[in-house]
C-alpha cells in the first residue's frame, strides 16, 4: 500500500493551520522589520572624522533585535543623534506592537478547539503507525468496552481506543495499562478517524463497534468492511434488524447481543454452575476456584423483570426446562400466553405469592439496580435458604451488592467483555463452552475440572494460550513434522527438566482443518496448520515456548535420547552404531 | 550423562586452564611464556570449536561464537610470533610478547565466557 494512502488527508491539517493563522503576524513583522531598517540605513548619525555616518544593515537589524522584542540589551552601536533618536522612538513602538501582535495570535491559536483537535488527531495517528505487534480497535469506550481495555491489558494485546465522549477518553489517558493504548475523542462514524486509528493498518486484527448506538455500530462495521476486507469485526447488537445488516457483510462479522448473551449466560449457570465457576476461573477473577462449585437446587425459579433481558433468560430457562414464575409491573408488554406471569412490582406480598417460600431460586434481573436490590433483601427475608441471583448494572454499586449477600452476581456488560475477549484472545474457546452448555456436557465438564485440578491447580492463576504449528511461531516442531516425524500433545507437554512429568497445562480444544476437537488426548498427533489452545501456569506456557523452539529439547522430549549436536559427535556415534550392527 | 556434554566440556575447560597459565608471569618478558603451552592453547581451542560445528541451538551457536573470538586471537598471536622469530631481526623483544600476551588475555576472556554460558546451561536444565 502506498505511504499515501495510509495518511489520512487530515494529517497535514495542523501544518495549515498554524500557516493560515499566522500569516497576517508574519507578514506585519516583515514590515515593520524592513521599515524601520530602511529607515535606519537612511537617517544621519553623529559625524565621525566629517562624515554623517548612517547604521548599516547589521548594525541596524542588532539594534531592533533587542530593542523590538522588548530584551533592552545595553550596548548600542554608536552614539545616535537626535534624528536616530527620533527613528528608534518609532521604530521601538511599531516593532513591540508587531511582536504582541503575533504572540498574541500565538497563544489564541493554542486555545484553538480545532487546533487542538488537529493536533490530538496528529499525536494519536502518531502513536498508532508506531504499534508494530497485532492490535485492536475498540469503538466505545463505556462500561463494556472499559473491561474489556483492562482485560486485553492484562493479556498483552494492544487496544486503541475512540470515544465521542472527552470525558471517557480522559478517563483512558488516567488508567495504568500495561500496553500502549493511545485513545481519540472523535466521532467514529468518519472514516477518516477509522484510518487514523489504524484500520487499514496489517496488523489490525479486529475492530470492535461497542457504542450505544446501534446505528453507528452499523456504520462502523460498513466502514470497516470496506476499508479493511480482511479484517474480523466485533459489534453489539440487541435488534434483529440491525444484526441482519450485519450478517450480510459477510464471514467474521462476529455480533455480540448483550441481552442474549446475558440471558444464555444466566441461565447456563443454573442449568450447570460449573460452567459459570469455570469462566470466573479463566479470568483469573478475585476468589474464584475450581473447588466451590455452587450447589444450586432444582425446582422453580422466580425471574424479577420481564424486559429484554428478562425474556431472554427466560428462553434459556425453557430450553433446559426449568419452571419460571415472572414477576413484572408492565403486563402489557408481555404476550398473554404466559400463564405465570404476576403483573406487579416485586413487593414482598408479590413475592410471597409467587411463591418464594418454595421456590429453588431467584433472578433478581430488571435494569435498576437498587430496584433488585430491594428484591433480594425481600426475598431473603420471606426464604432465608433461597438462592439469589442479581443483575448489576452500574459497577459503582458494587459495595452494596457485595454488603447483600446474593449467592451469585451478573453484570451484563462484564459477560459481553469477557465474550468479546475469549474471542479475540482464545477464539478456541467458543466450541468448549458450547459443547459444556449442550446435552452432553455434564460428563466433559467433570473431566475439564478434574484436569484442570490435577495439572493446573484449582486457585492458581490460569493463563490461556494459542500455539499455532507453523514455521514461524513454533519452528522447532514444525521443521520435525515437515521432515515427517510425528509427535504427540503427550510428548510435547512433557517436562524437560523431567520427562516423566507432565507441565501444569491442559490442552482445552484442538482444531486440525475443519475438525474441531475439545479435550483432545494425549495420544493426538499434531499435523502442521493445526491449533491448539492451552490452559495453565504462566511457567508452563514458558516451558512449552521453549520447548517449540529448541529441536534438541522437542526431540529429547520425544525420544526420551539426549542427541549429539556437533558434527563430530554425530559422525563419532553413527560410526559407533554401524560397527555395532556389523558386529551383529 | 551426555557423552557429547563430557567431551565439550572436557575441551572447553582445558583451553581456559592452559590459557591461563600461558598468561600468567610479566607481561613483557619472554622467558615467563613458553612456546609449547602457547601451541597446546591453540589446538585445544580449536578443537573446541570443531566440537561446537553443528550444532543449531541458541546457546550452541553463542558458544560457536566465543571460541571463534578465541581463535581468531591465538592465530593473531601466533602470526606475530612468527614473524618476530623468524622474519623481524631484532628477534623476540619484550614489546612483541606485549602484543602476544595482550591477545591470549583476551583468548582468555572469551574462553572464560564459553565455560560461564557451559555452567549456565546445564544448571538451566537442572536433570
Amino acid at each position: 500500500m502506498a505511504r499515501a494512502a495510509l495518511d489520512s488527508p487530515d494529517s497535514h491539517r495542523v501544518t495549515f493551520i498554524v500557516l493560515r493563522y499566522m500569516r497576517r503576524p508574519i507578514l506585519m513583522l516583515v514590515f515593520v522589520y524592513a521599515a524601520s531598517m530602511v529607515g535606519w540605513v537612511m537617517i544621519p548619525g553623529v559625524s565621525v572624522n566629517g562624515a554623517d555616518q548612517p547604521l548599516s544593515f547589521f548594525h541596524a537589524f542588532y539594534f531592533l533585535t533587542y530593542t523590538a522584542t522588548t530584551t533592552g540589551f545595553g550596548e548600542i552601536p554608536a552614539v545616535f543623534s537626535d534624528a536616530q533618536r527620533m527613528w528608534s522612538i518609532v521604530s521601538l513602538y511599531a516593532g513591540v506592537l508587531a511582536w504582541l501582535y503575533a504572540v498574541g495570535s500565538i497563544i489564541s491559536l493554542l486555545q484553538n478547539p480545532h487546533f487542538r483537535n488537529a493536533m490530538a488527531q496528529r499525536r494519536f495517528a502518531k502513536l498508532v503507525a508506531r504499534i508494530r505487534e497485532p492490535f485492536v480497535i475498540i469503538c466505545g469506550f463505556g462500561n463494556t468496552g472499559s473491561l474489556l481495555a483492562r482485560g486485553l491489558s492484562d493479556a498483552g494485546v494492544t487496544a486503541v481506543v475512540l470515544d465521542h465522549d472527552k470525558d471517557r477518553i480522559n478517563a483512558l489517558q488516567l488508567r495504568d495499562y500495561r500496553v500502549t493504548m493511545p485513545g481519540l475523542c472523535t466521532n467514529a462514524r468518519i472514516p477518516a478517524r477509522l484510518i487514523d486509528a489504524g484500520l487499514r493498518r496489517t496488523n489490525c486484527r479486529a475492530v470492535l463497534a461497542l457504542t450505544g448506538d446501534e446505528e453507528v455500530n452499523l456504520k462502523i462495521a460498513v466502514t470497516a468492511r470496506l476499508l479493511n476486507p480482511t479484517v474480523e469485526m466485533i459489534t453489539h447488537s440487541t435488534s434483529e434488524a440491525h444484526e441482519e445488516a450485519l450478517a450480510s457483510l459477510g464471514k467474521d462479522v462476529h455480533i455480540v447481543d448483550p441481552f442474549h448473551t446475558f440471558g444464555r449466560y444466566l441461565a447456563a449457570t443454573i442449568g450447570n454452575p460449573g460452567i459459570y465457576v469455570l469462566n470466573r476461573w479463566l479470568v483469573n477473577e478475585r476468589g474464584a476456584s475450581l473447588d466451590d462449585v455452587p450447589e444450586l437446587p432444582r425446582g422453580t425459579w422466580v425471574l424479577c423483570g420481564y424486559g429484554r433481558m428478562g425474556r431472554r433468560i427466560k428462553e434459556a430457562l425453557d430450553e433446559l426446562a426449568i419452571d419460571t414464575v415472572i414477576i413484572d409491573p408492565k403486563g402489557e408488554s408481555a404476550p398473554e400466553e404466559l400463564p405465570n406471569l404476576i403483573v406487579a412490582r416485586a413487593s414482598q406480598a408479590t413475592l410471597a405469592s409467587a411463591g418464594v417460600h418454595r421456590a429453588a431460586g431467584i433472578v433478581a434481573g430488571t435494569d435498576d439496580d437498587a430496584y433488585n436490590l430491594s428484591i433480594v433483601l425481600n426475598a431473603r427475608a420471606l426464604n432465608p435458604d433461597i438462592f439469589i441471583i442479581v443483575r448489576q448494572d452500574l459497577h459503582m454499586n458494587q459495595i452494596l451488592y457485595d454488603q447483600a449477600g446474593a449467592q451469585v452476581i451478573m453484570q451484563p456488560s462484564l459477560v459481553s467483555a469477557r465474550r468479546i475477549l475469549f474471542e479475540l484472545i482464545a477464539p478456541l474457546l467458543k466450541p468448549l463452552f458450547e459443547r459444556l452448555r449442550s446435552g452432553d456436557g455434564d460428563p466433559l465438564l467433570e473431566h475439564v475440572f478434574s484436569e484442570l485440578r490435577d495439572k493446573v491447580g484449582s486457585r492458581t492463576s490460569p493463563r490461556l494460550w494459542t500455539i499455532d504449528v507453523n514455521a514461524e511461531s513454533t519452528p522447532a516442531l514444525f521443521a520435525l513434522i515437515d521432515e515427517g516425524g510425528s509427535a504427540a500433545l503427550g510428548d510435547i507437554l512433557r517436562d524437560p527438566v523431567a520427562r516423566e512429568q507432565q507441565l501444569a497445562c491442559v490442552p482445552l480444544v484442538m482444531r486440525s482443518g475443519e475438525r474441531i476437537e475439545v479435550m483432545p488426548d494425549s495420544r493426538q498427533t499434531l499435523a502442521g496448520g493445526d491449533q491448539v489452545l492451552f490452559c495453565g501456569s504462566d511457567q508452563a506456557c514458558l516451558t512449552l515456548d521453549g520447548t517449540l523452539h529448541n529441536e534438541y529439547t522437542l526431540r529429547y522430549l520425544i525420544t526420551g535420547v539426549e542427541e549429539a549436536r556437533g558434527w563430530v559427535m554425530r559422525w563419532f556415534n553413527e560410526r559407533g552404531s554401524s560397527n555395532e550392527s556389523r558386529a551383529r | 550423562m551426555n557423552v557429547e556434554k563430557v567431551v565439550f566440556g572436557f575441551f572447553a575447560v582445558l583451553a581456559l586452564t592452559l590459557n591461563l597459565g600461558f598468561v600468567i608471569g610479566d607481561v613483557d618478558n619472554p622467558a615467563h611464556h613458553h612456546v609449547v603451552i602457547f601451541f597446546l592453547v591453540v589446538v585445544v581451542n580449536i578443537i573446541v570449536t570443531g566440537l561446537k560445528l553443528g550444532d543449531r541451538s541458541q546457546i550452541g551457536a553463542l558458544l560457536l561464537a566465543t571460541s571463534l573470538v578465541a581463535d581468531l586471537e591465538l592465530i593473531a598471536a601466533a602470526i606475530v610470533w612468527t614473524f618476530a622469530e623468524h622474519v623481524s631481526t631484532a628477534g623476540l623483544t619484550g614489546d612483541t610478547m606485549v602484543i602476544i600476551v595482550s591477545l591470549a588475555s583476551g583468548a582468555l576472556v572469551a574462553n572464560v565466557v564459553s565455560v560461564g554460558v557451559i555452567l549456565a546451561e546445564t544448571l538451566m536444565l537442572r536433570r
